[in-house]
Order: C-alpha cells, then sequence, then structure tokens
C-alpha cells in the first residue's frame, strides 16, 4: 500500500431498522465520522435510495443506500471498511477508485436532510420465512428418504423371495429328502417304543 | 428475425440498473458479446458495472 491519495466512489448499504431507530442524518455522520476519522476527506455525502435488494442479505430486504465520494488513500480505505464491518449501521460497502468527482455530484455535498423526509418500508422477515423454507424442505427429504429406503427393503426381501423361490425346487427338493428321512424315523421310533 | 441491441451508454454506470438490465436475459446472465454488439472494451465496462451492481445488490445474481 502506498501513500498515494485517490478520488474514491463509495456506496453504503444502511440497515433499515437502524434508519428508522435513530434517523437518516445521525446514521450519515457516523459514516462521515467513521471516514474522517480513519484521514479520508468526505467531499460528497448524499442518500442515494432507500430501494428493496436483489436478493436478501442477512435477513434484510430493503436497504438505505448512501452514496459518497471521498478522498484518501488505500490505507484509510480498507480501515474504514474493517470499521464498517465490525461496528454500526453498514453492512455492505463498496469503494471504487475514479479520476475525478463529477462536478453535479460536488454541488450536492453533504446533504441535509429532515429524517421525516427519509421514507423506510419495513422489512419483510426474510429470514423466518427462508428457515421455514429449508424446514419444510428438509422435513420433505426426510420424509420421502424412508419411503424410498422403505420401497428398497421390500423391494428387497421381494428380490430374494424370488430368487428363493427360483432356488425353492432344488432346495425343497433335498430339504424335502431331509424332511421326510426324520419322519420316517419318527415313524419307525414308535415302533421301537412299543417293542 | 433480427433483435434490436440497445444503444450502449458512452460509460456504463453500476448504479443505472435500467440500461444494465438491458443486457441481462431473465435469469439475470449478462449476453454475450456476439449478442450485445458491444466492442470488447465495452464489454468489459458493463461485465464489471453488472458485476458491481451485483455486490451492492442492485442487480441479482444469476440462476
Amino acid at each position: 500500500m502506498n501513500d498515494n491519495q485517490y478520488i474514491y466512489q463509495a456506496m453504503f448499504l444502511l440497515d433499515n431498522g437502524e434508519v428508522r431507530e435513530q434517523g437518516f442524518n445521525a446514521m450519515r455522520d457516523w459514516v462521515k465520522t467513521t471516514l474522517e476519522k480513519h484521514g479520508a476527506t468526505v467531499k460528497v455525502l448524499r442518500l442515494w435510495g432507500e430501494r428493496p435488494l436483489a436478493y436478501p442479505i442477512a435477513g434484510r430486504a430493503r436497504a438505505t443506500y448512501l452514496l459518497g465520494w471521498i478522498e484518501g488513500t488505500d490505507k484509510t480505505v480498507s480501515n474504514a471498511k474493517q470499521e464498517m464491518y465490525l461496528l454500526g449501521p453498514v453492512f455492505r460497502n463498496m469503494f471504487l477508485k475514479e479520476e475525478e468527482i463529477p462536478a453535479e455530484e460536488l454541488g450536492l455535498g453533504i446533504e441535509v436532510i429532515k429524517d421525516e423526509d427519509v421514507k423506510v418500508l419495513d422489512d419483510t422477515p426474510v429470514v423466518e420465512s427462508l428457515f421455514e423454507e429449508e424446514e419444510e424442505a428438509e422435513s420433505s427429504e426426510t420424509k420421502a428418504a424412508p419411503e424410498g429406503e422403505a420401497e428398497k427393503t421390500k423391494a428387497a426381501p421381494e428380490g430374494e423371495a424370488e430368487k428363493a423361490e427360483g432356488d425353492a425346487p432344488k432346495e425343497t427338493g433335498s430339504k424335502e429328502g431331509e424332511a421326510a428321512k426324520p419322519a420316517e424315523a419318527a415313524a419307525a421310533t414308535p415302533k421301537t417304543e412299543e417293542a | 428475425m433480427t433483435e434490436e441491441t440497445p444503444k450502449a451508454p458512452a460509460k456504463f454506470d453500476f448504479k443505472d440498473t435500467e440500461t444494465l438490465l438491458r443486457y441481462l436475459d431473465s435469469q439475470g446472465k449478462l449476453y454475450s458479446a456476439k449478442r450485445t454488439g458491444l466492442s470488447a472494451r465495452q464489454q468489459r465496462q458493463l461485465k464489471r458495472a453488472v458485476k458491481y451492481a451485483r455486490t451492492l445488490a442492485l442487480l441479482p445474481y444469476a440462476g
């Protein structure tokens, strides 16, 4: 890592629950102070939008997007990322190196909006539904598996039975012969007893 | 039957999901350069923008 200063475009995904509880401005200030603490110069930091996520992230279905343009070193960015990963309302972030800050963005600066103006919709409980689906899938699998096994176990004796039946004439012949011998012996013994 | 290829912007931005969606199929997979009709450089820019958008959950992952 070198100490060269770069311009970064940054996007932060804020947890809607925390934005609702503490207000958008508090969350924006937290991001700003975190970046500045690690030596970055925040040029622009504004609300990009509150929108649904294309896929659920840790049970969240929606997020508040914060767009920023900052100036800093590689180390600044990596340290800020590390802190945001461990603490605070930011659950995902991305920093991209850019050549310059667009004039339209520079005009916006650090946007101040009333907390009431930031409409944060309720998150649907994605985690519960996901777990329910998984549990249902698992239960259906476990139900299906014994049946399959049962079919196998049922099928196996039939096969064996068939085999036994197929082999039966040979075995029965010998067994009948063996069985006939004791019967003959039994029939002979009473005679001896009587005698 | 020839499909109309969308007019490519000067630079692909990961935030411009409406534009990016025109280059994705219903599964979220990126069309080939043959189909998009973009140059190799533009196709690379598009690919990068789509991947950034996916990281930020602006676009879905394919599948």
